[in-house]
């Protein structure tokens, strides 16, 4: 049997006996294995020669005249927590070992042994110097990873004491004092936001899983009123084997880039409102002044060509006004304003006011009533939601077809569904309709005019308020829509 | 023609003000321009309108706070006032919004792009004037 396995592996061995036939004779069995052996007559010798260097594994007579085995045992501990202490014993009984045990002995050998005894105990004592040495080695990459990310990391105990954290974290804090570790969090920070969710985290019950996050309140990095440091949290729990709650980790991210990317873009949304949509509104409006011949008498195809002219503008508007939509979705803007809000209601008073529409093309749009519970929803999204659905179906359905809007009760969702009897969606275009910009185009749809953008901005919606929506068409059949939102 | 009722048309796009003018000339209404808020209150002390259009996003002083002066003030609290807004978005000109907007002290309002016949009605009925 090999005493070790990877034979590059050579462990330093420090024997302590006074016996000299004990210490030669495991001289001799080890070296053959392959091991760095180093001998010491008394404990004195042992305790000098350990503190000048490290030893992997250290086997140790208890009896010894002057420093016994126990103190050489309890100095291992003390200053090598890493090396394995094997004990030999000349009168193995049964206390003598668990003391040693206690005192950190990781096995024993009872006098008189075999060869065979010895490589084996030796033996395991070298898996086990492996192992402490690859959580030696995982740790310093633990710590070198954790020193190097760009993010902060703080890690507590179950007691909100600071267990680990990392140079991103003091910088990102503001932190200048003294060495966290074993220091209650409050030593680090009082920042509600912060410790709020590292609390909800410890609260947690035994084998939940949650992660919490939180922007901690922006403060000032240094001089100037712009340098505000904008920070996002997220902890999550550590636990053991069995989910019993340990304790917290939490990474914080500087996400001040973020907002002042956000700035940017809100301020380039305002921009394109303004500078953009005013002169096409004003445009529209003096197409308006041509066309009613109060610039002068038009001619038939003077004022066709200026019916085109303003319908394409009035795209234009169109497009500019759902691009705004969608970005402000995207951004979280519009369904920040969630209220008790009954979509029936929405439904009957969006129905009514869209019905001269239908009534232009002939379309009986007809609305099922039902008593539906209340759901957390914004009111304005939910409106443009049901309106572009509406709005479509009358779209492409022709002249004497029929619209169904129908809401009920799915277990733990609302289900409203639009159906119609109008065109319909070719199968290959069906999984693309909720594109951007997509829009599908037949012989009998190629002059409606669009943007592309309604189905977007209603997906956008409904996922926002954690819903579904999806749609069944066939083609010169109908087409229904189903949204699905949480009660 | 001196009993036609005198509108005031505001708005800093001088483009725009002559549309809305010259469809309000064409209803035989008397019209006048003004194209900041500044210019618009020289413009009601001298003359008093009885209407203003009044754009709300404006340099110097907006239509907002024109407005709310306005209607604060006993000796012009009875001009018509209608506002012209920019906010034309999809989702935030439902009639909804237009309740919300309503929360101004504006006797009516209407979004861009303004469809000048709807305006031309608004007006109308404020006026008692066809």
């Amino acid at each position: 049997m090999a005493l070790i396995e990877d034979q590059t592996y050579q462990p330093t061995i420090l024997v302590i006996d006074d016996e000299r036939r004990i210490r030669e004779g495991c001289f001799k069995i080890l070296k053959k294995e392959n091991c760095l052996v180093e001998m010491a007559e008394d404990g004195e010798t042992g305790l000098k020669m350990l503190a000048e260097k490290h030893y992997d594994i250290i086997l140790t007579d208890l009896m010894m005249p002057g420093i016994g085995g126990m103190e050489v045992l309890a100095k291992v501990r003390e200053q090598h927590p890493d090396s394995v202490s094997i004990v030999i014993t000349g009168f193995a009984t049964l206390e003598h070992s668990i003391e040693a045990m206690k005192k950190g002995a990781f096995d024993f050998i009872p006098k008189p042994f075999t060869p065979d005894q010895l490589r084996v105990v030796v033996s395991k004592a070298v898996k086990m110097t492996r192992t402490l040495q690859d959580i030696a080695t995982e740790r310093t990459r633990l710590k070198t990873i954790v020193n190097y990310l760009a993010g902060g990391v703080l890690v507590t105990d179950r007691s909100k004491n600071i267990i680990l954290y990392n140079p991103a974290l003091l910088r990102m804090l503001g932190y200048q004092g003294d060495s966290l570790n074993d220091q209650p969090l409050s030593a680090l920070t009082t920042d509600e936001k912060l410790t709020g969710i590292i609390d909800g985290i410890l609260e947690l019950n035994t084998g939940e899983f949650k992660v919490l996050s939180a922007e901690i309140e922006p403060h000032e990095r240094g001089e100037g009123p712009s340098n505000q440091l904008y920070l996002r949290a997220q902890a999550v729990p550590f636990q053991n084997r069995s989910g019993e709650i340990l304790g917290s980790v939490t990474i914080i991210d500087d996400i001040t880039h973020l907002k002042e990317l956000d700035e940017m873009k809100s301020a380039f949304v305002s921009m394109v409102s303004h500078e953009i949509r005013s002169p096409l509104s004003t445009v529209l409006s003096q197409i308006k002044i041509l066309m009613d011949g109060l610039a002068g008498e038009l001619g038939a195809k003077q004022a066709d060509i200026l019916g085109k002219i303003s319908r394409k503008v009035q795209g234009l508007v169109e497009l500019s006004n759902e691009l705004l939509d969608i970005s402000r979705i995207e951004a979280g803007l519009i369904v920040q304003d969630k209220q008790q809000v009954q979509l029936m209601d929405i439904l009957e008073s969006l129905v009514e006011f869209i019905q001269p529409k239908a009534k232009e093309k002939n379309i009986a749009l007809s609305l099922k009533k039902a008593d539906l519970p209340l759901i957390n929803a914004d009111m304005k999204s939910m409106e443009e939601v049901f309106s572009n659905l509406i709005t479509n179906a009358i779209i492409y359905t022709p002249e004497g077809g029929k619209i169904d809007v129908r809401g009920e009760v799915k277990g733990d969702f609302v289900g409203i569904s639009v159906s119609d009897t109008g065109y319909g969606i070719a199968p290959d275009e069906l999984p693309r309709i909720f594109e951007r910009f997509y829009r599908a185009k037949t012989e009998k749809t190629r002059n409606i005019v669009g943007t592309g953008l309604g189905l977007p901005i209603v997906k956008s919606i409904i996922e926002a308020h954690n819903g579904t929506v999806k749609v069944e068409s066939e083609e010169g059949v109908g087409s229904t829509f189903y949204v699905r939102l949480p009660i | 023609m001196a009993n036609n009722k005198l509108i005031l048309v505001v708005d800093d796009d001088p483009d725009l003000v002559e549309a809305i003018s010259m469809k309000l000339e064409s209803k035989n209404y008397r019209v006048s321009k003004a194209y900041d808020g500044i210019e618009a209150w020289d413009k009601i002390q001298e003359e008093r309108p009885d209407l203003i259009i009044l754009d709300v996003m404006m340099p110097r002083k907006d239509g907002y706070e024109l407005c709310d002066e306005l209607k604060n003030n006993p000796k012009y609290e009875d001009i018509t006032i209608v506002l012209l807004t920019a906010v034309g978005s999809a989702v935030t000109s439902t009639r909804y919004t237009h309740q919300g907007g309503m929360s101004t002290l504006a006797d009516d309002y209407i979004a861009k792009p303004i469809d000048l016949d709807k305006l031309m009605s608004m007006i109308d009925d404020f006026t008692g004037q066809s």
